[in-house]
């Protein structure tokens, strides 16, 4: 109970935050019943995706600082779980996600473990290392299709199916992910004031000191580390529905890993808004860019020159993000 | 009985030995003041007692149990709170977060965890900066929110550090105050790291000295400054000077 109120408890944000969120959850719930294009509302159904997905990453990443570049292979396992098991033996989606989140939790245990021994870039580079591995591995296990993928069939079901979140129309996986989403938040929200959310900021600030309090810096590590991976997990379940075609190279490569890091940097690893932040402000880039150069041969690789810009851009001027720089303008104007 | 027991403790890095042989006891209702030149090993003492270094050989016996092969996170649980020499405490907490953290070893709870921390901040006169984030306020204040920050976790000792470090004789007072108050009122055992001796003389029941990994020295404030070899290795002729003729 107490755990409910804490989520829903908003209290020490500022008033002016709270009723921008408000409108523009507002604007969220009415947006699809606004003459928008598909385009428009597939790109809404993107952002919800990559908040999630940066939620999930700032948990870790923006709380604990640990800075991990993997997440792909979280999306690949949940991704791959509700395919496989709805392809195969007809399990729909709300059984096959919790499935999914458990075979992530446990892998995530299973290299979290060692993982975790590591420190800052050499951590970074071995969940790349790993999600690389599991992709290849995905990509060669014929039971999953191999490089090939999967396909989820629409033809045999009858959307609106619910149970299988299986739709003709966007707009339902629209409610579905957008829904997501606020528990997402509420979680957040309830992770960020917990027990392990405060241990996982003094271990941020000085491991030593956090020992010195009684903490279990590993353990503690490990944890969060598996609740980034149950929200990804989660919404990569969703992917395979939305999509309904998974393959290795387009769920689980080092883009999309880089891609869910991204969206807590840029908007403000290690704050309630940040994600959201940062997927507002690069999935529409990301889709539009992606339209307005599609034609054009030669540029089709930009988007990444335009992460790498954003990377180090960050890491020079503001590494808490446009939540950083906000925060900087208002205590200026305080003082 | 004892509260904690240091037994032939030694501590090697390499081929450096930081601690020889050490042994010590310490009583659960005493403050003890822990003295010694720079590089003298007293800040290792605490790091093997804390869990933070492995030991080399020897044993840590604290409130009757083995804590020797234990992680700094477990002796915290078992009881025994630490600052650091170099300040530290985490950047984007206020000051109540950062003591909840502490309190957060002894229950899930937020609520508990604040009402503790606020009572904390309450006894140590913090009260006023609970709200503000600790890299906003003084070296001083900032000191006391990490003896704070440890009390949270309801030790049964506290091992400070060199908290007076850099102080001024105002704010020297002030943290001499609440160390008196930790150890009187909230019956807390105390471990002094201290180069300021004004603060150690006067404040510990009993000193020990540590002069290149070795103690050379333990005994009452009083026969310590008088004691040769730790005039020789460590006081210095200027001291006993200053202080001799007031303590005879």
């Amino acid at each position: 109970m107490e755990a409910l109120r804490h989520a829903f408890d908003f209290s020490d944000q500022r008033r002016l935050d709270l009723v921008i969120a408000g409108l523009l959850a507002l604007v969220m719930l009415i947006f699809p019943l606004l003459p928008v294009s598909a385009f428009a509302l597939a790109t809404m159904i993107q952002f919800f995706i990559f908040s999630l997905y940066g939620m999930g990453w700032n948990t870790i990443g923006g709380y604990g600082g640990q800075v991990d570049l993997g997440k792909a292979q979280y999306v690949g396992i949940g991704a791959y779980t509700t395919a496989v098991l709805l392809i195969r033996w007809d399990i729909p989606f709300w059984f096959s996600m919790p499935v999914g989140v458990l075979l992530a939790v446990t892998w995530s245990f299973i290299i979290g473990y060692p993982l975790f021994r590591l420190k800052g870039h050499y951590f970074a580079i071995a969940t790349i290392a790993t999600s690389l591995v599991l992709k290849d591995i995905f990509e060669v296990w014929d039971f999953l299709g191999a490089a090939r993928g999967l396909e989820i069939s629409p033809i045999k079901y009858r959307p609106p199916d619910f149970l299988r979140l299986i739709f003709r129309e966007d707009i339902y996986y629209y409610y579905v992910i957008f829904m997501f989403f606020l528990v997402g938040i509420l979680y957040l929200n309830w992770f960020r004031k917990s027990r392990l959310g405060y241990q996982l900021r003094a271990i941020k600030d000085n491991e030593d000191m956090a020992r010195s309090l009684g903490i279990n810096v590993h353990w503690s590590k490990i944890k969060t580390y598996a609740i980034a991976t149950a929200y990804v997990s989660v919404v990569g379940s969703f992917h395979a529905c939305y999509i309904k075609v998974i393959e290795p190279e387009d769920t689980m490569s080092l883009d999309i890993s880089i891609l869910i890091a991204l969206m807590a940097m840029l908007g403000g690893a290690g704050s309630l808004w940040g994600p959201i932040i940062g997927a507002g402000i690069l999935i529409p880039l990301k889709s539009y860019l992606k339209e307005w150069l599609g034609g054009m041969a030669g540029l089709a690789g930009i988007d990444l020159i335009l992460y790498a810009v954003i990377i180090m851009v960050i890491s020079a001027k503001e590494p808490r993000g446009v939540w950083g720089i906000v925060e900087r303008v208002r205590r200026r104007k305080q003082t | 009985m004892a509260l904690l027991e240091v037994d032939n403790l030694v501590k090697d890095f390499g081929g450096l030995r930081a601690n020889h042989k050490i042994s010590f006891r310490l009583a659960p209702d005493e403050l003890l003041g822990l003295i010694g030149p720079n590089g003298a090993g007293k800040t290792t003492l605490f790091n093997c007692i804390a869990g933070k270094y492995p030991v080399t050989s020897g044993r840590i016996v604290f409130d009757g149990d083995d804590i020797t092969p234990l992680n700094a996170h477990e002796v915290a649980r078992r009881g025994i709170a630490r600052t650091f020499q170099v300040y530290t405490a985490a950047g984007d907490l206020t000051v109540r977060e950062n003591v909840m953290v502490g309190c957060f070893m002894r229950t899930p709870s937020r609520r508990a965890a604040r009402e503790q921390a606020d009572a904390i901040l309450a006894d140590l006169n913090l009260s006023a900066a609970a709200s503000s984030f600790v890299s906003e306020l003084p070296v001083a204040a900032q000191k006391k929110v990490t003896m704070a920050t440890a009390l949270g976790t309801r030790p049964k000792l506290l091992l400070l550090d060199e908290v007076a470090a850099g102080l001024n004789p105002g704010e020297i007072e002030d943290i001499m105050a609440s160390i008196r108050h930790i150890h009187h009122q909230m019956g807390v055992a105390v471990i002094l790291i201290e180069h300021v001796m004004e603060l150690v003389m006067r404040t510990s029941d009993r000193l020990i000295v540590l002069d290149s990994g070795r103690k050379i020295a333990e005994g009452l404030p009083a026969d310590i400054a008088r004691n040769e070899q730790v005039i020789k290795a460590y006081l210095g002729e200027r001291y006993v000077q200053g202080h001799g003729r007031e303590r005879s």
